[in-house]
């Protein structure tokens, strides 16, 4: 049962993420600011520093399913998010070999992973032509209030999802040895 | 080692080529979503369904504070306006008699004013704001189909980008660019000809929408009504756009755009109508390359 928990939780990240923009105040919807959530993204961190190990990778896996359904759903181009998501996610995991698992790496990858992430997004829509936003002001409008305001979340979700991924964790990597 | 290397850098290889294919595979004109897109949308639409209850209580809760406190100021100003209306009633049901029985006399009876409405309630707003994009929960088995116009109660609020079987998403004015244009005119008061235009496209920095005139030398005021002309195909005539903001003339000097201010919030978005045209198409393929494509 314990191995449907985390797809399922996935999946209501991506859902909570649509109605995400009506919580923001509205002085700041109205301006220049874009605020992306990358709910999804916060959590696949913590899923990959909690919940896999060096060897596995469920981490990377769900990041390319869930990723792909977020293009689907709330984009218009396929294969941005997954790309992105996958390969960052994989980045992340890479780094978590060398360093120690405690809050400050977790926090310290959440901001460069939703940094990168968002810059990925960012490069790979200029080229497509989605956007025609220019370096410097997507920098300041886009790039800084999104790393924040994920940063945000990743800090008031932290202390109820880290146990439960390492129980989860090692609930579904016992049975399995 | 070097293997393990080698087998990195092609599966990242891989993975780029699969999402070039897939970016090229979702950026060519596509009529209709594939019915595993359309299995998505409508479970994640579901799910959305179930989760905007309670989100949309909480958020409208503290806004119905606010109104609470203003609402004997406004109740001073609707109560005298309520007189005004009134006689306009009464003035339009007239005309809209008149209308019906000239009409019956030369045997007209469709309209391209006339539409059929679809209630339906947006369930979630795209995160991705490079996207301007809605999700409402009615869909194929509703009636809706892609590009019907969608309006509120104030104006129009954008058009049907894509619908699956139980929910759509609809692409908002401000995502809107030169492929997706819209055949409007300018209700002009001192003119006697309405002045006709095309919604060519969104100003992100003003928020304003760029309405090119077809002529040069009109003068048009602030504050005049834009509204579609129904001439597009798609959209009936008579939705309201906004009102005229500035007009100035265009990069080249050849022609005037005039800015327009959308009626509708497009940042609050709640209770939409789906507006689908009652009157046949005369060529329903030739309408949509016109409104869709180019």
């Amino acid at each position: 049962m314990h191995r449907f928990y985390l797809p399922f939780f996935l999946l209501l990240t991506i859902v909570i993420e649509g109605v995400a923009y009506d919580f923001l105040p509205r002085s700041l919807v109205a301006g220049n600011w874009m605020i992306i959530p990358h709910w999804l993204f916060v959590f696949l961190i913590m899923i990959t520093i909690f919940f896999d190990f060096e060897d596995t990778y469920y981490s990377v896996l769900y990041a390319i399913i869930f990723g792909l359904i977020v293009d689907i759903v709330y984009t218009n181009v396929i294969g941005v998010y997954m790309f992105i998501y996958a390969i960052v996610i994989y980045f992340i995991h890479g780094i978590r070999k060398v360093l120690h698992t405690n809050v400050f790496v977790a926090l310290l990858s959440c901001i460069i992973g939703v940094g990168l992430a968002d810059l990925g997004i960012y490069i790979i829509y200029y080229f497509i032509g989605i956007n025609d936003v220019l370096w410097n002001n997507y920098i300041i409008y886009r790039l800084a209030p999104t790393v924040i305001a994920n940063v945000l979340f990743f800090l008031v979700i932290y202390p109820f999802i880290k146990r439960k991924l390492i129980r989860w964790s090692s609930q579904q990597f016992d049975i399995k040895k | 080692m070097s293997f393990f290397r080698r087998k990195r850098l092609f599966t990242i290889l891989i993975g780029f080529i699969i999402l070039v294919g897939l970016i090229g595979f979702s950026l060519r004109d596509r009529d209709d979503l594939s019915t595993f897109e359309q299995f998505l949308h409508d479970t994640v639409g579901w799910l959305q369904s179930i989760v905007h209850v309670p989100v949309e209580f909480t958020t409208s809760f503290f806004s119905n504070i606010d109104d609470i406190r203003n609402t004997y100021d406004e109740n001073q100003i609707l109560k005298s306006r309520l007189n005004e209306y009134k006689n306009l009633i009464y003035e339009v049901q007239e005309l809209r008699q008149d209308n019906e029985d000239l009409r019956n006399i030369l045997e007209k009876t469709e309209s391209i004013t006339d539409f059929r409405p679809i209630q339906s309630t947006v369930i979630a707003r795209g995160p991705e704001q490079w996207f301007q994009q809605v999700k409402i929960n009615r869909g194929k088995q509703d009636g809706v189909e892609a590009n019907m116009a969608v309006i509120t109660g104030k104006g129009m609020i954008g058009k049907v980008q894509s619908a699956s079987q139980f929910s759509s998403t609809v692409l908002l004015l401000s995502g809107f660019d030169r492929t997706n244009r819209i055949s409007a005119y300018v209700n002009s008061e001192e003119l006697e000809d309405d002045v006709p235009g095309f919604i060519v496209g969104y100003d992100e920095e003003s928020e304003l929408l760029e309405l090119e005139l077809n002529e040069y030398d009109t003068k048009l005021k602030e504050g005049e009504l834009v509204v579609s002309s129904g001439l597009g195909g798609v959209f009936p005539k008579g939705l309201e756009i906004g009102t005229i903001k500035e007009v100035s003339p265009d990069r080249y000097g050849l022609t005037q755009i005039a800015y327009v201010q959308p009626s509708a919030d497009l940042n609050r978005l709640n209770h939409v109508i789906v507006v689908d045209r009652s009157i046949a198409q005369p060529d329903e393929i030739d309408g949509q390359s016109q409104e869709g494509g180019e």
